[in-house]
């Protein structure tokens, strides 16, 4: 009896605590899109194994061995399941209200949860059962249980990925109907799509474009935010696409070759805006060829009576350019070195209020005002610009409303505080768009400047080398450097040392609760501290369970 | 308790002054009297939904009201003579009909001050208070209202209106011929937007590039834009009137006010989001800003002047219900002007009528309210609407 009540202790335990591990693990799998192949390179990557819980039931094996009897087993078990309670509940926080982005219970999040716990459940119990009397019974009993227990508390990412791919089919065939369904919108619809693709500054350029499109020329549909997977888009079609939207602008990401192509024959683009083709997310392509052929597949998707407008000063989007000619092919850019610019940006000035530039159109000068920040911003806004005007767009006007434009989440934006002000670029940063940060710190009034920064992955094999650039460069502008976590920091140590920044004004924080810390501690009023990255909680620091 | 009239009160809607409705609702309930009345909040979401509901008496519910509709029950008033009251509407479609007695719009903007919802209320034939529906639409559009005004002789600042495609096809000559009009001719200017409220989209201009840049700014929220010369030395001058029953002239005004502002016009943030020096943060609207309530200073010939040119505004325009008349005084030059009406001002200007004499509370003020809205809807059904088949006999 003793025996049966101690190991139904236990189980209780274990399916408390396996409930809650399933759901901090489902975080981060969602997070990878529920990717198990990428889940499972995240949890290699990150070692990101059971400790606490292990501790827990080898404690109580190496115990139970020492000390046997029916006795000892209840309280044993008994202690090992409040043990698993204290470390689901109390020590570690609910993944559904702690973390940068918290796990968000979404249908498919519930379903795979679900499936998770049941087949986690199962396996809990029914050997368990099967060993029944090994608690309190024979020490080679507990011992196995223990054993048991302890490859059951290392299993619950597995049980979401077979949990995932039981519910593949399921999931398809959702999937299927939500995107056959956003067809029929889409065709409903019928707006001019207009694709956008870089490997920076998509984003901030779709927004400003869809923003401008609908201020100059008609109702404008555009995804909100950085979704542009085919899932995303399907989703922002099915709950925001009216038939009154006449241009429909569609960010799309290239994840690897094919990925662009997929995307134009969902939503088929007749003019094209690329913002720069450079090496970001080179560790997925493998070379800086690729990563210009996956993006190119937006330009040969075109019709032939089609528009594309890229980026002058990224020398593959100019050459994308020259390759993929269309019925209108326009560059523009902010730097006129490399080459003739159908459209460029004179006279730049940063200030609190933003940028102030003049616009250089069909040899006209258009000046204006932005509250977009930097170059990139800049950049972003001259495409858009750029678009517009070959859609017919008066220029005056569409220069105009660039002093309307909102900046994108935590994209250069500047907070003005009384005490210790901040500029955060707390967007997967990247080496332009860093180095922009820096121009822009450069210029805005400070008594003194702060760079806090993780530095920047997915830059493959430059990695190391691009963050020991940018801190050299970091250098010259700040008066006291951050840096956070340790993903970086060899190669932004290796800058600033290079660079003879002094020892003192270097603090390394663990994450980004301590750096901010720091700036509480060693902050001054009329700091402005620049917040360059924000790393996801896939990347930063160490994954403690 | 049991024959108190049930009174539907309306906010929200689709109008960037959304928040602000909410505010002015949530501070107007807490007014009501319960014993005479039994409120019905009806929260009109962004997107047109209507809902019912308890949690609608919380200021906590408004942060995520989207995400927390599941707590509340959808609704909808149909054009239909006769139903009265709110038409639930559930999973099959429409079903029972709540009892309302009548319905008090505490809208700011478009779809709620503007005469939309008056429209219904007229299709629907039910009463509701403040101004009709030709009284709100005119008094909504800027210039409209000062074009009326300025033709019964209420002395009105001059200003041009910019429609949205005019300045679309070719923002540069749109601005060419701005300057080129005498009363452009000096910079600052004031550009507004035509039919929006609450100092959202206005913009103080200094050069051509400005003005351009402020016309596209007002085109994110109107179609029509408002430029009117900045009077330099300026103070302004706010009156609240309401129509009443039993009066003999059927209109009483209240003190007038001088509002405060840092900048020389009001912002949206000054207006809303300042709390009057306390330090709770939490906006009570209007009632919020710093202002000099009945200042004892103030020249008295012009405080007559004021009120006198209110109410004869007020009647002119055909209002009802509690307004606000906002007026401009040129201290280079001395002279009134007529700057806007508010047919449903923030915090229904209560704190005015607080401190007139006779005094008169905020609960008073919108009984009174209720009760002209039900003289004025007895009035309407006794008009004889039916007068037979003649053309088509």
């Amino acid at each position: 009896m003793l025996t049966k009540l101690s190991t139904l202790i236990f189980v209780l335990g274990l399916l408390l605590f396996g409930y809650r591990r399933i759901l901090s693990y489902l975080r981060y799998f969602q997070q990878e899109e529920y990717s198990n192949r990428r889940f499972i390179a995240w949890i290699r990557e990150k070692w990101a194994f059971d400790r606490r819980g292990s501790a827990v039931v080898c404690t109580l094996g190496i115990i139970a061995l020492v000390l046997p009897g029916e006795w000892y087993g209840l309280v044993f078990s008994t202690l090992a399941a409040t043990a698993l309670w204290c470390i689901a509940v109390v020590i570690e926080q609910d993944p559904r209200t702690s973390g940068k982005l918290k796990l968000n219970m979404t249908q498919r999040a519930r379903k795979i949860s679900l499936v998770a716990f049941i087949l986690y459940a199962l396996v809990a119990f029914v050997p368990l059962a099967l060993s029944c009397g090994s608690c309190g019974g024979s020490q080679n009993g507990l011992a196995m249980t223990a054993f048991f227990a302890l490859l059951l508390v290392q299993s619950p990412a597995l049980f979401l990925i077979a949990s995932n791919k039981l519910l593949w089919p399921v999931e398809k065939a959702l999937q299927d109907s939500y995107y056959a369904e956003a067809q029929r919108i889409m065709r409903h619809a019928n707006p001019f799509v207009i694709g956008i693709t870089g490997s920076y500054g998509k984003t901030g350029a779709k927004a400003a474009l869809g923003d401008l499109m609908t201020q100059c020329l008609a109702p404008t549909f555009w995804p909100r935010k950085g979704i542009n997977t085919i899932m995303g888009i399907t989703r922002a079609i099915r709950e925001t696409l009216k038939p009154f939207h006449h241009f429909a602008v569609i960010e799309m990401g290239a994840y690897n070759i094919g990925s662009i192509k997929r995307l134009c024959d969902f939503t088929p683009p007749k003019a094209a805006l690329v913002t720069s083709v450079g090496i970001m997310h080179l560790e997925r392509f493998g070379t800086p060829e690729n990563v210009y052929l996956a993006k190119s597949e937006i330009a040969q998707a075109l019709p032939a009576d089609g528009i594309l407008v890229c980026n002058g000063d990224s020398p593959n989007a100019r050459r994308m350019a020259s390759e993929h000619r269309r019925a209108v092919t326009l560059l523009y850019g902010l730097d006129q070195s490399a080459g003739v610019l159908d459209c460029y940006a004179s006279e730049l000035a940063f200030d609190d209020e933003g940028t102030r530039f003049v616009i250089h159109w069909k040899g006209a000068r258009y000046p204006g005002r932005t509250p977009l920040l930097g170059r990139p911003a800049l950049s972003n806004a001259l495409g858009a610009f750029t678009m517009v005007c070959a859609l017919g767009a008066d220029p005056a006007y569409a220069a105009a409303c660039l002093a309307n434009l909102q900046p994108v989440d935590n994209r250069l934006v500047l907070d003005r505080k009384p005490f210790v002000s901040f500029l955060r670029d707390a967007y997967n940063s990247n080496p332009t768009g860093f180095e922009a940060a820096l121009d822009v710190l450069k210029t805005l009034s400070a008594k003194r400047r702060i760079v806090m920064t993780p530095g920047m992955i997915e830059l493959g094999e430059q990695q190391y080398e691009q963050n020991r650039r940018l801190a050299t460069l970091s250098a010259a502008v700040a008066d006291l450097f951050i840096i956070v976590g340790n993903t970086n920091k060899d190669a932004l140590l290796a800058g600033l040392t290079g660079a003879s920044f002094p020892i003192e004004k270097i603090v390394l924080a663990e994450d980004r609760e301590a750096a901010f810390a720091a700036i509480t501690d060693r902050g001054a009023q009329g700091d402005l501290v620049l917040i360059e990255n924000d790393l996801g909680d896939l990347h930063e620091g160490l994954v403690s369970f | 308790m049991t024959n108190r009239l049930r009174v539907a009160v309306l906010f929200g809607g689709r109008s960037v002054e959304h928040e602000i409705s909410v505010i002015s609702a949530l501070q107007l309930m807490l007014a009501v009297d319960p014993a005479k009345f039994d409120l019905i909040p009806v929260y009109i979401t962004p997107n047109g939904s209507w809902y019912i509901g308890a949690a609608l008496l919380e200021r906590s519910f408004y942060a995520k009201a989207l995400e927390n509709l599941a707590q509340l029950e959808e609704v909808t008033l149909l054009p239909k003579p006769g139903v009265g009251g709110l038409t639930r509407v559930g999973v099959g479609g429409l079903s029972s009909v709540i009892q309302v007695d009548l319905y008090l719009p505490a809208f700011h903007g478009q779809y709620g001050e503007d005469g939309c919802i008056q429209g219904l209320f007229e299709m629907a034939q039910v009463p509701y208070t403040g101004s009709d529906l030709p009284s709100s639409a005119i008094t909504m559009n800027k210039y409209l209202c000062k074009m009326y005004l300025s033709a019964h002789g209420i002395p009105v600042l001059p200003a041009s209106i910019v429609h949205r495609n005019e300045a679309q096809a070719d923002i540069t000559q749109v601005v060419s011929e701005l300057l080129s009009q005498d009363k452009f001719k000096h910079f600052p200017l004031f550009i507004k937007p035509c039919n929006l409220g609450s100092s959202i989209g206005v913009s103080r201009v200094n050069d051509a590039t400005e003005l351009a840049a402020a016309l596209a700014k007002v085109f994110r929220f109107d179609t029509q834009a408002l430029i009117e010369p900045c009077v330099s030395k300026i103070m302004e001058i706010n009156v609240s009137v309401r129509a009443q029953l039993g009066i003999e002239s059927g209109i009483e005004a209240s003190v007038v006010e001088i509002p405060v502002s840092e900048s020389g016009t009001l912002s949206y943030e000054e207006k809303y989001l300042r709390d009057g020096g306390k330090k709770s943060g939490r906006s009570q609207g209007m009632a919020s800003l710093t202002r000099v309530i009945d200042p004892a200073d103030l020249d008295s010939e012009l405080r007559s002047q004021v009120i006198e040119l209110a109410k004869r505004s007020f009647s002119l325009l055909g209002c009802s219900g509690v307004a606000r008349l906002d007026f401009i005084v040129d201290l280079a030059t001395n002279k009134l002007y007529f700057n806007e009406l508010n047919a449903f001002p923030g915090s229904c200007a209560f704190y005015l009528w607080a401190r007139s004499k006779p005094r008169v509370l905020y609960t008073q003020l919108i009984e009174d309210m209720i009760n002209a809205a039900l003289g004025r809807f007895a009035t309407n059904a006794a008009l004889d609407r039916d007068i037979g088949l003649r053309a088509l006999k």
